[in-house]
This record gives structure tokens, sequence and C-alpha cells, in this order.
């Protein structure tokens, strides 16, 4: 069983490293899918033993994340976790996250900041976005998760044949989400810890996600 | 003939030159050059003729004139063209995107093979 973990990262010389050791011993390939950063996230990652693709142009997450699974399955992969760069997760979580892919009862793991375990959330974002989020997702979208969007996933080398990420920035979250329902893959949410270290999605950055998904669904 | 429409008509006669010397220079294809010909000489016809055109809108039961309709006309037109440009727009994106994606893990596998 060969467990990929692929890590989109843009300017992240400052976390990558820590967030790589984390990761040893959990999986047993890194790659990390340098977004053209403009510091020195290749050289530290590579230092770090992580496989390194670099995009020439910066694309996005999205476009990140799909390079990573690309990669993934045409080197044997046989589960893909999706992990940020930012060092927001925890490596430690890994194995109840893959647990559900491992026992053969879930195709795809969604990780849920709304299950119980500590998220130090931004008040606005907890009791706004959030709750805006869900509603779009479950209204619009169809999508019935706790998460609207959370970075933390894995999936089975089947889900990730199936799920092409065709959405180049954050609404790549929601498509996955989405594909996962439309293709009827059995899913699972588990919880898990995130920490903040800024602020991330705002509200015009959910607008933007919206904006791009209607575009997605216009242009096949 | 009003003098806006004596200005009207030439600056079309401006632009219709301007077309025909791009063509001249190759720098716009058959295609191209007889669209934009097409689209100067419509525009100016209409100009030539408002007063049958103000007629012909009437009769077909609208309340506005001929040039308000011609207007509104153009305002559809422009909205569908920006649509049709911005799908195209998104399509290139997304090839873009394709292609950056296969030259990192190309460059990848070829380090691999060395």
């Amino acid at each position: 069983m060969k467990i990929f973990c692929v890590i989109p990262a843009w300017n992240e010389e400052q976390n990558i490293g820590e967030v790589l050791e984390k990761l040893n011993g959990f999986v047993d390939e890194v790659v990390v899918i340098d977004d053209c950063s403009s510091d020195n996230t290749s050289l530290v990652a590579k230092k770090h033993g992580a496989i390194v693709l670099r995009h020439p142009i910066n694309r996005g997450q999205g476009a990140a994340l799909q390079t990573g699974n690309s990669y993934a399955l045409k080197n044997g992969a046989n589960i893909i976790v999706h992990f940020d760069a930012d060092n927001q997760f925890s490596a430690t979580e890994i194995p109840s996250v893959i647990a559900p892919l491992l026992s053969g009862e879930a195709d795809i793991v969604f990780g849920s900041r709304f299950l119980g375990k500590k998220a130090n959330l931004p008040f606005f974002k907890k009791n706004v976005i959030m709750p805006l989020a869900k509603i779009v997702n479950r209204f619009i979208f169809k999508i019935r998760l706790s998460d609207p969007q959370n970075g933390f996933r894995a999936m089975t080398r089947a889900s990730a044949e199936k799920i092409n990420i065709t959405n180049r920035g954050f609404a790549h979250n929601n498509e996955i989400q989405m594909k996962a329902f439309a293709l009827h893959l059995r899913i699972k949410e588990v919880p898990i810890t995130v920490t903040y270290h800024r602020f991330g999605q705002k509200f015009g950055g959910g607008i933007r996600i919206l904006k791009d998904l209607l575009i997605s669904k216009i242009i096949k | 003939m009003y003098l806006q429409e004596i200005i009207a008509l030439v600056l079309i006669a401006f632009f219709v030159s301007r077309l025909i010397i791009q063509k001249k220079k190759q720098t716009i294809g058959n295609n191209e050059f007889a669209l934009w010909l097409f689209f100067w000489l419509a525009a100016a016809l209409s100009i030539a003729f408002l007063k049958p055109l103000d007629r012909l809108v009437a009769s077909l039961g609208f309340s506005a004139s001929g040039i308000t309709l011609l207007f509104y006309f153009a305002v559809f037109i422009l909205f569908y063209l920006l649509f049709k440009l911005r799908l195209s727009f998104a399509k290139m994106d997304r090839e873009l995107t394709t292609l950056t994606r296969e030259m990192a893990i190309l460059k990848e596998e070829q380090k691999n093979n060395l």
C-alpha cells in the first residue's frame, strides 16, 4: 500500500520544512508542488526529502493539487492525502483520516473542523462565512458536509482517477466535494484539528469561489 | 441630412479606409476583412436611411426610434461578445494550467531518468 501526500505550496519556505519533518513516518512519499514561489520553497522541500514539482508559472492551489494527483497516480499511489503547507494541519491525524480508506469503508475522506475537535477559527469566519458557505453548498451544490472548505482530505486511487480537479483556484474544495457526491463515492468525514496562523479565505474569496464554480459549470 | 449623420459617415469612411490599408498590408485575412467591411457598410446604410428605418421600426410595433433600437441591438451584441470572450479566456486559462502541469511532471521524470 503506497500512500502519497500531496502538498501545494506557494512562498512557504518558513513553514514547509517543519511540515515535512512532522510528516515523517506517516506517509510513503511526499510530493510538494511549488506553485512558482519567489522564495526558497523548492530548495527547503528538497532538503527535507520531498519530491518537488515546480510550476513554471503560478496557477493556484487547485491546479497544484491536480498536478500532485497526476504525479502520484503515475507513480503507483494507492492512497493520496491532501495536506496544507502552512502548518495548520496535524500530521498525527493522517492515520485517522486514511483509516476509513484502508478498511474499505470509504472512497474519499474529508477532514472536518466541526465534528468535535478543537479549531481556533476566527470569529467572523466561524459565525458568518462558514454558515453562509454551508447554506450555499447544501442548497446550490447539493453538498451535505459539516465542513464546506477543508484542505485536509484523503482518497483512494480509484477516486483520484475519477476526480479531475479543473478549478485552479480555491473553488477546488467545493469541486472535489461536488464530484465526490455526483460520482456516488462512499464519503466519510473525520474530525481534525486546525491551528490558524492567518485568517485564510475572506468573504471576497468566497464570492470568487462562487464565480469560478459557475464558470466551470458553463465550460466543459 | 443632419450634421451628426455627416460626421458619422465621415468617421465610418475613415474606419473603412483603415480597414483597406490593413488588408493591403495583409495584417488581416479575407474573412476578417469581409466581416468588418460588412459591419461598417451596415452602419453607414443605417445612418443614411435613418428615416425609413424609423418607419420600419414603427411598423414593427416598437415605440423606440430606429437609432435607439440600433443602439439596444449594439449593446446586446457587445454583451454577447464579452461573454464569448470570457469563456474563451477561461478555456485558454485551463489549457495553460494543463501545459504547466505537463511541464512540471515531465521535468521531474527527466531528472529521474538521467
